[in-house]
């Protein structure tokens, strides 16, 4: 085993976890809410920009924004019907009627794409660079340096701007941050366009490295749930952090253990933590 | 009224019964109702979570596939008979289940439910690496099943056979369930859910209720999945997927929680859809899901709360 080479690919592989979660941990710290589509909308995205390449022709470049565009406005109108249990905080039957969108989208995606695997290919992924032993592609430096750049925007904008200021308000007291004159409403249809955007834009970045398939949904993206968790919910330089070590510990593990049983590490290593911590490790 | 809803409701069940021969008897009939009363029991098991504790456990088709794969497995590798591999199911899940208890003791809401499917994405991927439980292909020529008692016995692996045994473990699913209502252990979960502060000041340990309200619903879906794998004579890594899962929420939710008879109309409703107004796997799934999100976002109260609202708009205007 090549030591350098495992790190490499754990950053790569961190660094997608972190971005495919990134829109999770906000709306998990925002609204509260899990939703359970999560993988379902990456699997839409994936698509949705596999489709714009193949049968409008556009290049990869024009593909990914058109994704994340079509998620956003599909954020819009699910949230939208979601929004009295969302404003009601009826986070029990929310979990549910996502896991039920979950489903509608892919059984619709299955019906519009197909079954087959599809191949969504990005013309940077077969770019490769070479340092002696050490191998990577630009679609793993574009994702590294895309996922560093969103993070950091979003950091900024959370802590440093005013709409910063109230997604952070109706995070800590939606009731309170109304009485203030804060549309509630508006932040939460807000929160979750980013949560929808965001993913397409992993789906974008990440879904080129394998085939896809309308069957993948929630299990392709449940390890970025170790993400939002372990990094703390709603927090987003923890979410960094967890993404990074999650990425090595699966790369290492998967070269020194067994690779078919990676995911099972990362819930039991997960599982081991919650245990002890049942807020997450960056709770207080 | 209210006193005779209950014995109503077990009456009506048993009657059920008699729903193949009526329907005439064909084997579709009995394949149709076998499936409804395994699911529907399955169904009761995660019923228990999530009318009762208010949570949703993400994780019962690990009890599901646990009992499918204890019975297939004994069943074909040591001959066991009905009972002692329904006995077998119902130790593994309940060892899972004081596992998976104990490791979300303290966890609540979002954070337990993930847990519970991180819990089944890991089972799952075992079940699929673990060339013991028969890796990808599962267990297959699960014998017929044979359940004898005092030399008076059921054995068989056709639907036909299978309904008597389906149907019994619903009716002990119910009177189960039922039991459970009225239960020490029933109210207090309700006291748990609805008011905790309360139950703290009577001095009920919320942990200990749920962790028993857990470990007990366990076997309910163990059953179901032991009573699937003779249906099917076979099971597999597919026992995780989500398609049992949605289904066990819709029919929590569909008619209406806290009600006896809930999840087994609920489970009724959508195999019905599927069997004979299937419009192909895929579309069916739209329905499913639909069917799920539509009724939390219109009637949170299930079908139930609907005809409460139709009802109450008649008596106004009357």
């Amino acid at each position: 085993m090549n030591l350098a080479q495992q790190i490499i690919n754990g950053l790569v592989l961190g660094s997608g976890y972190a971005l495919i979660a990134i829109g999770w941990t906000v709306l998990l710290g925002a609204a509260r809410l899990v939703n359970f589509a999560h993988g379902q909308l990456y699997m839409l995205a994936a698509f949705i920009a596999w489709a714009a390449m193949h049968k409008l022709g556009v290049g990869y470049f024009v593909a990914v924004p058109l994704a994340v565009l079509a998620l956003g406005l599909i954020g819009v109108v699910l949230q939208a019907m979601m929004l009295r249990p969302v404003m009601q905080q009826n986070l029990t039957s929310l979990m549910i009627v996502t896991l039920g969108f979950g489903y509608v989208i892919q059984g619709g995606a299955s019906r519009i794409f197909g079954g087959d695997p599809e191949s969504f290919i990005s013309p940077i992924q077969t770019a490769s660079i070479r340092f002696g032993e050490i191998w990577f592609t630009w679609q793993d430096v574009l994702t590294l340096v895309g996922t560093l750049l969103l993070f950091g925007v979003l950091w900024l904008v959370l802590n440093r701007t005013r709409l910063g200021a109230l997604v952070r308000s109706v995070a800590e007291d939606p009731k309170l941050a109304q009485l203030f004159g804060i549309n509630a409403a508006l932040v939460y249809i807000g929160v979750f366009v980013f949560e929808c955007a965001a993913v397409a834009l992993g789906a974008g970045l990440v879904a080129p490295r394998s085939p896809i398939l309308t069957s993948m949904g929630f299990d392709e993206v449940i390890l970025t749930f170790v993400v939002v968790v372990l990094g703390g919910i709603g927090s987003v330089g923890g979410s960094l952090l967890a993404g990074f070590g999650l990425g090595m510990f699966t790369a290492l593990f998967g070269a020194l253990v067994s690779p078919a049983y990676t995911t099972a590490a990362a819930f039991l290593l997960l599982l081991a933590v919650l245990v002890m911590r049942p807020r997450g490790l960056a709770a207080r | 009224m209210r006193r005779l809803a209950t014995p109503a409701a077990l009456i009506v069940a048993a009657l059920a019964y008699f729903v193949p021969q009526v329907a005439g008897g064909a084997p579709v009939a009995y394949a149709a109702c076998t499936t409804i009363a395994i699911l529907a029991v399955m169904s009761y098991g995660a019923d228990l979570i999530l009318s009762y504790l208010g949570e949703v456990s993400l994780g019962h088709t690990i009890f599901w596939a646990a009992g499918g794969y204890a019975a297939s497995l004994l069943a074909v590798n040591a001959g066991w008979n009905g009972w002692a591999t329904a006995g077998a199911a119902i130790a593994v899940s309940v060892v899972l289940a004081a596992i998976l208890g104990l490791v979300t003791l303290r966890t609540r809401e979002f954070v337990f439910s993930l847990v519970t499917y991180a819990a089944a994405v890991v089972a799952m991927e075992v079940a699929f690496n673990w060339p013991f439980l028969g890796g990808s292909d599962g267990i297959v020529g699960v014998p017929p099943l044979q359940l004898t008692l005092f030399g008076w016995g059921v054995s068989g692996s056709g639907n036909e056979d299978l309904w008597p045994i389906a149907w019994a473990l619903l009716m002990l699913t119910l009177l189960f369930i039922q039991r459970f209502r009225h239960s020490r252990l029933g109210t207090s979960a309700l006291m748990v859910q609805m008011n905790p502060d309360l139950a703290v000041a009577l001095g009920v340990d919320g942990r200990t209720v749920r962790f028993l309200v857990f470990v007990a619903s366990a076997p309910i879906s163990a059953l179901a999945g032991w009573l699937y794998a003779y249906q099917r004579a076979y099971v597999g890594p597919d026992m995780f997927e989500s398609y049992f899962l949605v289904l066990m929420l819709t029919a929590i939710v569909i008619v209406g929680r806290r009600l006896l008879l809930g999840p087994l109309i609920g489970t009724a409703l959508i195999i019905v859809q599927q069997t004979f107004f299937s419009i192909g796997g895929d579309g069916d799934k739209i329905v499913l899901g639909a069917v799920l999100a539509a009724i939390l976002l219109l009637w949170p109260t299930g079908l139930i709360g609907l005809w409460n609202v139709l009802r109450a708009g008649t008596t106004r205007r009357a």
